[in-house]
């Protein structure tokens, strides 16, 4: 590290603000998968847009590359910076405008996606991508990851609610991109950017778009004594032509370690899968909806289907199953969750190939995930500090994933790439394709110093060779 | 975990409860070190994560600024009741400071705070002559001043400052079964009225007050200090006390105080002669407001009050305790109940944290007295001494015009003007 540039970043953002010990970076060292580590040489946290764009333009000059952070709860180990710098911008957490009339926000990136539903929630709006950490993460995070969440079945994922962005390009330059007002002329670069996974730039400001409330919402809890029914129950639900505001999926071991928590939700225990449906729009169309799904899954072989009574009851399913990922501490201390996308009617054959991939390892595979677009997530608890026990459990990982892929799948459906996935990235994408995001990547960052080594493997792209050692690094 | 750092310490006993965590982040956003200081080592996720890395031999345990992130926490335990996989946070973070202690001493304000409060020949007299001195002008006359001493002295201020009431005796009944109630430190040094205030309404509510003699102080600020021998050697003495009381339940008005009488189970349960007693002691444990709504309460006579609620973190985070004091305000006719915009949140007295760590606690306390001004109540109803004067003192500091009152004392006054 070239000397001085701690001191340089705290006269911008104050002594406090900036973190050089190496026993303070080691909470930076993780996001929400610990099972990856990466130390960072400094942390730096600016608290206003011209701190940030600052911070940013003397890492430019001083050409260094660093690590945009939201809250560190990404799943993908999207936001470790490997010996470089982490820019934290949990502290730009201003909500600066509310447009009620025109239904849409401009927030700083640091603002936690539950504050800005509960900040419009008074004025009848809502802010649909909900992915389940919305209590902890940043709509920054939420634009770098396109994120999802259950309502992403009907509404849409982050890139369909953000309007208009104001970038600071790894070079220090301001652009903007996209418009509050509607579509620009020309190529849409809002879209490349959201969901570019911190590696295009920081966005300083994002303007989303708010919906009314629906006038009517029922949530459905279905149960059933057989994993094959919930996921041929699911296809038909989807079959019917009938568009759920969300439709989740949660198996046997995933129900029990959620009651265990303090989100129990009330979901039977003895159950081998449940469905959570949530149907919304107009009174009169939902009523109908509502009769045809509750009659959908008891044909397909539901035990029971109990409609929530009321806000409080419908709340508490919800929080059961956005904070199942988060309970799975209960069964070992580590864990592993992936995300995977496969075309919806494969499901009920996936789910039977990922328990027999399981015992196959001699694994408890946990499957939470909304399937109603076909994004697994399969969870397993494990002891890292088991060698032996940690080899069966990536392997049964790796072929799971393999398994979703030859099902003609995806490896992400809303945690991004990151330094997860980028193994299997030459698995589903062409060496064409893959230089092809090199290169649009060059157009925002050609020096490839936002977020480097991430999301495209290093050697797939052709000037990377040219860099020694393969990765950049500060100065030592 | 292959190669603890620190055998046989605390920190290493906790190691279940540290493996616990997942690193989801859901406790970030209920933390307030986190939200005023803005730095993940000051949140409980990066705290644990510390936990971990000392057991990991990756940081050391004499690292000034693991110890500085550790005692900055204020151990409100917000971060509990929203964790997934269910982190005994504060039986972490009290292992951790137990393991820290040998490496940097505790701040010599706190060590003599706490060698006061173990000893019943120096706490009382030190009660006694707070009391005086609550009694004379001067601390209302102080109280203005910059600095820790100006806020002690505003603190002892807004003790001086509770409802207005006329005498009544009520008639023992005592249908609903004996009580002992914990005598405290502070609130019987300060809030005196308030213990006879809470000995008054059970007895109205069907309780029998039976007296407990020989407790001590509780030892809930020797355990968040991580001096964990001196709180179990307290501990032991409230058990007998209580024990020989005969009491089925014991009555609890000090939120802070409850909340460790109802982990005695947890604090002794490697001590073979006293597990069980602890244990039995820690299931009789009650909030007097848990009391209170089990018989109703009453109602008593009118009050035409503004009133907003405060809830004291060791009262809804560390005892789950959250409807039984609104239950108790909700019987006094008249009182009108404005709700308080983050109630949840602390308000940075934390124990003695606001004695140790002002700057913090000053940051901690700012929104809530923002949001109780915002209520425009004139009263402040909350169930722990250490909040009564945190929040009473910042009241008087910013010129609020509310006073800070525990919930028994509104609902005395309630009963004395029914003239019960």
């Amino acid at each position: 590290m070239r000397s001085g540039i701690a001191e340089r970043l705290a006269e911008i953002v104050g002594e406090r603000h900036v973190l050089s010990r190496p026993s303070e970076l080691l909470v930076y060292n993780s996001d929400g998968l610990p099972g990856y580590r990466r130390q960072p040489r400094l942390a730096v946290f600016p608290g206003t847009r011209e701190e940030t764009i600052a911070v940013v333009r003397l890492l430019a000059d001083e050409g260094l590359p660093f690590v945009p952070r939201g809250a560190g709860t990404g799943l993908s180990g999207g936001a470790l910076a490997d010996d470089i710098v982490v820019i934290g911008l949990h502290r730009l957490k201003k909500i600066l405008s509310l447009d009620v009339e025109n239904r849409r926000a401009t927030v700083e990136p640091g603002v936690v996606n539950l504050r800005l539903n509960k900040h419009v929630a008074p004025h009848g709006l809502l802010y649909a991508p909900d992915p389940s950490s919305e209590a902890a993460c940043t709509i920054g995070g939420n634009v770098a990851e396109n994120a999802g969440g259950p309502h992403c079945l009907k509404y849409g994922v982050t890139l369909n609610h953000v309007l208009a962005m104001t970038v600071v390009l790894p070079s220090g330059e301001l652009v903007e991109l996209g418009s509050k007002v509607g579509e620009r002329d020309g190529y849409d670069l809002r879209g490349a950017f959201i969901g570019s996974e911190g590696c295009f730039g920081l966005a300083l400001d994002i303007t989303v778009k708010l919906m009314t409330k629906p006038q009517a919402v029922r949530t459905l809890l279905a149960d059933f004594t057989s994993v094959d029914q919930a996921a041929h129950v699911t296809s038909a639900i989807i079959a019917s032509g009938i568009v759920p505001a969300a439709l989740e999926f949660m198996d046997g071991p995933t129900i029990r370690v959620v009651e265990d928590s303090i989100y129990a939700a009330g979901y039977p225990r003895d159950a081998e899968a449940i469905l959570l449906i949530e149907l919304d729009g107009l009174e009169a169309g939902v009523s109908a909806d509502l009769e045809a799904v509750r009659r959908i899954c008891l044909d397909g072989g539901a035990r029971n289907v109990k409609v929530a009574r009321d806000d409080a009851e419908r709340m508490k399913l919800w929080q059961g199953r956005k904070k199942a990922f988060g309970a799975m501490g209960r069964l070992a201390p580590h864990l592993i969750v992936q995300d995977a996308v496969i075309p919806r009617t494969r499901l009920p054959d996936i789910l039977a190939t990922i328990r027999a991939i399981g015992e196959k390892y001699g694994v408890v595979v946990c499957n939470v995930f909304h399937a109603g677009d076909g994004n697994l997530h399969p969870n397993i608890a494990y002891s890292a500090d088991d060698p032996a026990e940690s080899e069966r459990v990536h392997k049964a990982m790796t072929e799971i994933m393999q398994a979703c892929i030859d099902a003609g799948g995806s490896i992400t459906g809303e945690h991004g790439v990151g330094l997860d996935k980028m193994g299997y990235m030459e698995s589903i994408f062409s060496e064409s394709s893959l230089n092809a995001m090199c290169e649009l990547r060059a157009v925002f960052d050609p020096e490839r110093r936002s977020n480097p080594g991430k999301v495209v493997p290093v050697h797939a792209c052709k000037e990377w060779h040219a860099v020694p050692g393969g990765r950049l690094r500060m100065d030592t | 975990m292959p190669g603890c750092a620190l055998p046989g310490t605390p920190l290493a006993d906790a190691l279940p409860g540290i493996n616990a965590c997942v690193h989801c982040g859901f406790c970030l956003q209920a933390c307030p070190t986190y939200l005023n200081l803005e730095d993940e080592n000051d949140s409980p996720r990066g705290r644990i994560f510390l936990m971990r890395s000392l057991l990991e031999g990756t940081v050391k345990p004499d690292d000034p600024s693991v110890q500085q992130h550790i005692d900055q926490c204020l151990g409100c335990r917000a971060c509990e009741p929203v964790c997934p996989s269910g982190v005994p946070y504060g039986q972490l973070l009290e292992a951790t400071r137990a393991t820290l202690r040998e490496y940097a001493p505790v701040p010599f304000v706190a060590r003599a705070i706490l060698f006061v409060f173990a000893r019943e020949w120096l706490l009382r007299p030190a009660m006694f002559f707070s009391r005086i001195l609550a009694a004379t002008p001067i601390p209302t006359l102080l109280s203005g001043m910059s600095g820790r001493l100006g806020f002690a002295m505003a603190m002892l201020a807004s003790t001086g400052r509770s409802i207005e009431r006329s005498r009544y005796q009520p008639v023992m009944r005592g249908e609903r079964g004996n009580v002992a109630t914990l005598r405290g430190c502070v609130m019987d040094g300060l809030f005196t009225a308030t213990n006879g205030a809470t000995r008054r309404v059970l007895a109205v509510n069907g309780y029998a007050i039976v007296a407990a003699p020989g407790q001590s102080c509780c030892g809930a600020l020797h355990a968040h200090a991580g001096d964990l021998e001196t709180a179990r050697s307290l501990a032991r003495r409230n058990i007998a006390a209580f024990d020989r009381s005969g009491a089925e339940f014991i009555a609890v008005n000090a939120a802070g105080c409850g909340a460790i009488m109802k982990e005695y189970g947890h604090l002794l349960k490697d001590d073979p002669e006293w597990r069980e007693r602890a244990a039995s002691t820690s299931a009789r444990v009650k909030d007097v407001s848990e009391l209170l709504a089990a018989a109703g309460p009453r109602e008593g006579g009118p009050l035409p009050i503004r009133v907003t609620y405060d809830a004291p973190c060791h009262l809804q985070h560390a005892q789950r305790v959250t409807q039984a004091p609104l239950s108790v305000l909700a019987a006094i006719p008249g009182l009108e109940l404005v709700p308080l915009h983050d109630s949840d949140q602390c308000c940075g007295s934390a124990g003695i944290y606001n004695l140790i760590e002002p700057e913090t606690s000053d940051a901690v306390l700012a929104p809530k007295l923002a949001n109780i001004r915002a209520t425009g109540a004139a009263w402040v109803a909350t169930g722990n001494p250490g909040c009564l004067m945190q929040i009473g003192a910042g009241l008087i500091r910013a010129e609020i015009p509310a006073r800070a009152i525990h919930p028994v004392d509104l609902l005395d006054a309630s009963y004395a003007a029914f003239g019960q």
